[in-house]
């Protein structure tokens, strides 16, 4: 284990041992600043495990999380397609300013949005995958046009004094080049879409979800069951950018070579 | 051992370029023949020799076909045209296809020229034998040295027949050892076949003088101590007819240091 004092300087590379160390610190502090708080209208850790339970084998937890799972699921099926084609677009100038229009629209809220999506969709669960997918393709338009745009130009360059044709080009520098970045925004903006769920389950609170869940045991201030359900969005939150970063991992077995471990 | 001028391979005729309003070069000419030693395949080697920011880059790109020159023709073997892709180009920075192998890297260059995924494959383990590159072949280009990159840029870029290759800065910030393998590398390239070009430009005075059979020195004019814009060949330097071509140890003869010496004295006025 590498001396504990190194981990107090910057720019410091720790080994394992010493990481692992540092961060059962933390997970005990954590427990230790929760567990003697001074407000007791704060549930405690085994408030909070019971009420995980009650919801889940009770309130019929498991199938909301399905229903949530799948409507993220949907939606970002949609992001990603539209996003992709709309960024890959922006090598074309015909479409620069309909994609940069697109993106700036991430500055609005969903509120005033609800009622046009509403006409469109009908409601219902196209309604939210709808705004879903608004508000998660918007944000990954912005990144991924970035990314287009600032492709150097001797990449390109080098593809044609190979002879390869537009087509080939954008296939091997625009899309195949930037999957790794791709795949690193798409896992932003799944985690932004995360946090999205329980606005986008309130509007539309019919088919359920774990966001709906969330609102209504709020609405009753049963604050064990709140703690519960964000605890379970915060642990599948992270399982689902664990697996997004498996994923990157074998789509691109290149993209963690060129980064710097500090 | 005669050696004689043949065909014209190359004919660079009064380019001309401007940039946002300011003259980088003007009337650019020179030709590239080739040369003939009996019982010798002997390629071409052409240096651009000048000083940095003069526009040796620029006219590169022409003769690449990927600039357009304002006036002014690069005509290849027999006044045909040179669009992109007919001519090879190592990019000074060694751009490679990061999200592929140096096999697949290679491999790419010769199905895009229309070879099979056999000729290809074929064609790629020949060039990294080769290139000395056989250990690196399921690298990807982040773990490469730049030296490595290097040889894979121009191994790519040969992967296609090709007799025109322009290698932008190849001795920039090299070693000496790693200078000595890249120069012998350049004239490897070009006497692969007796009608192979390589035009490099560089402002390493040395290093192009000891791999060239040709040196054409850019710069600008000056007037009144002001620089003229507008870079030109100021000076060509035959090396075959000084004697100093395709010899080994050049650089230790006196007429090679000499010539070293006169050409950096120049150097600053350009």
């Amino acid at each position: 284990m590498a001396k504990l004092s190194e981990a107090f300087l910057p720019n410091r590379t720790l080994d394992r041992k010493t990481t692992g160390f540092i961060v059962v610190f933390w997970v005990v502090a954590t427990f230790a600043v929760w567990l003697t708080m001074p407000f007791k209208t704060l549930p405690m850790p085994g408030d909070i495990w019971r009420a995980l339970g009650a919801l889940w084998w009770e309130r019929g937890m498991g199938p909301q999380l399905f229903t949530t799972l799948r409507l993220i699921a949907h939606a970002t099926a949609l992001t990603v397609a539209l996003s992709l084609l709309l960024s890959y677009l922006t090598v074309i100038p015909f479409f620069r300013p309909l994609v940069e229009g697109l993106s700036k629209l991430r500055f609005l809220g969903f509120t005033g949005l609800v009622f046009p999506f509403t006409l469109v969709t009908g409601g219902g669960y196209a309604l939210k995958v709808a705004l879903l997918t608004f508000g998660m393709a918007t944000f990954f338009v912005t990144s991924m046009a970035q990314i287009v745009v600032e492709i150097p130009r001797v990449q390109f360059d080098h593809m044609r004094v190979l002879g390869a044709g537009e087509v080939r080009i954008l296939w091997e520098v625009v899309v195949r080049g930037t999957l790794d970045r791709a795949l690193d925004v798409l896992r932003q903006n799944v985690a932004m879409g995360w946090a999205m769920i329980t606005t986008v389950e309130g509007i539309s609170r019919a088919e359920g979800g774990i966001g709906a869940l969330l609102l209504d045991e709020n609405r009753h201030f049963l604050l064990a069951e709140v703690y519960a359900i964000l605890f379970v969005i915060l642990v599948l939150g992270l399982a689902l950018d664990y697996a997004m970063g498996v994923l990157t991992n074998l789509l691109c077995p290149h993209a963690h070579l060129g980064r710097v471990t500090r | 051992m005669s050696a004689s001028d043949g065909e014209v391979l190359l004919d660079v005729s009064k380019v001309r370029l401007t940039l946002g309003g300011h003259l980088v070069l003007e009337n650019i000419s020179f030709q590239v023949h080739d040369r003939i030693r009996t019982g010798e395949i002997t390629g071409q080697v052409i240096a651009l020799l000048g000083p940095s920011g003069v526009g040796k880059t620029r006219l590169l790109r022409i003769i690449a076909g990927l600039d357009a020159a304002d006036s002014g023709t690069v005509r290849g073997q027999k006044g045909a045209a040179l669009p992109a892709g007919t001519v090879g180009y190592v990019f000074q920075d060694y751009p490679l296809l990061h999200h592929r192998t140096v096999k697949a890297n290679l491999e790419l260059a010769g199905t895009i020229a229309g070879m099979s995924k056999g000729e290809s494959a074929a064609r790629a383990k020949l060039l990294m034998e080769t290139f000395n590159l056989s250990d690196r072949a399921s690298f990807y280009p982040a773990f490469l040295s730049g030296g490595q990159r290097q040889r894979v840029a121009i191994a790519q870029q040969i992967m296609r027949p090709r007799q025109l290759v322009l290698m932008d800065e190849p001795f920039s910030g090299l070693d000496p050892a790693a200078l000595g393998h890249v120069m012998k590398l350049v004239q490897e390239v070009a006497h692969l076949d007796e009608l192979n070009t390589v035009v490099l430009v560089t402002h390493d005075i040395r290093a192009a003088l000891a791999v060239s059979d040709t040196v054409h020195m850019l710069g600008r004019f000056r007037k009144d101590g002001k620089i003229v814009p507008g870079a030109c060949v100021r000076e060509t330097y035959d090396m075959v007819d000084r004697g100093l071509a395709w010899r080994t140890g050049v650089q230790e003869l006196p007429e090679f240091v000499a010539l070293e010496h006169e050409i950096a004295s120049k150097f600053h006025d350009l």
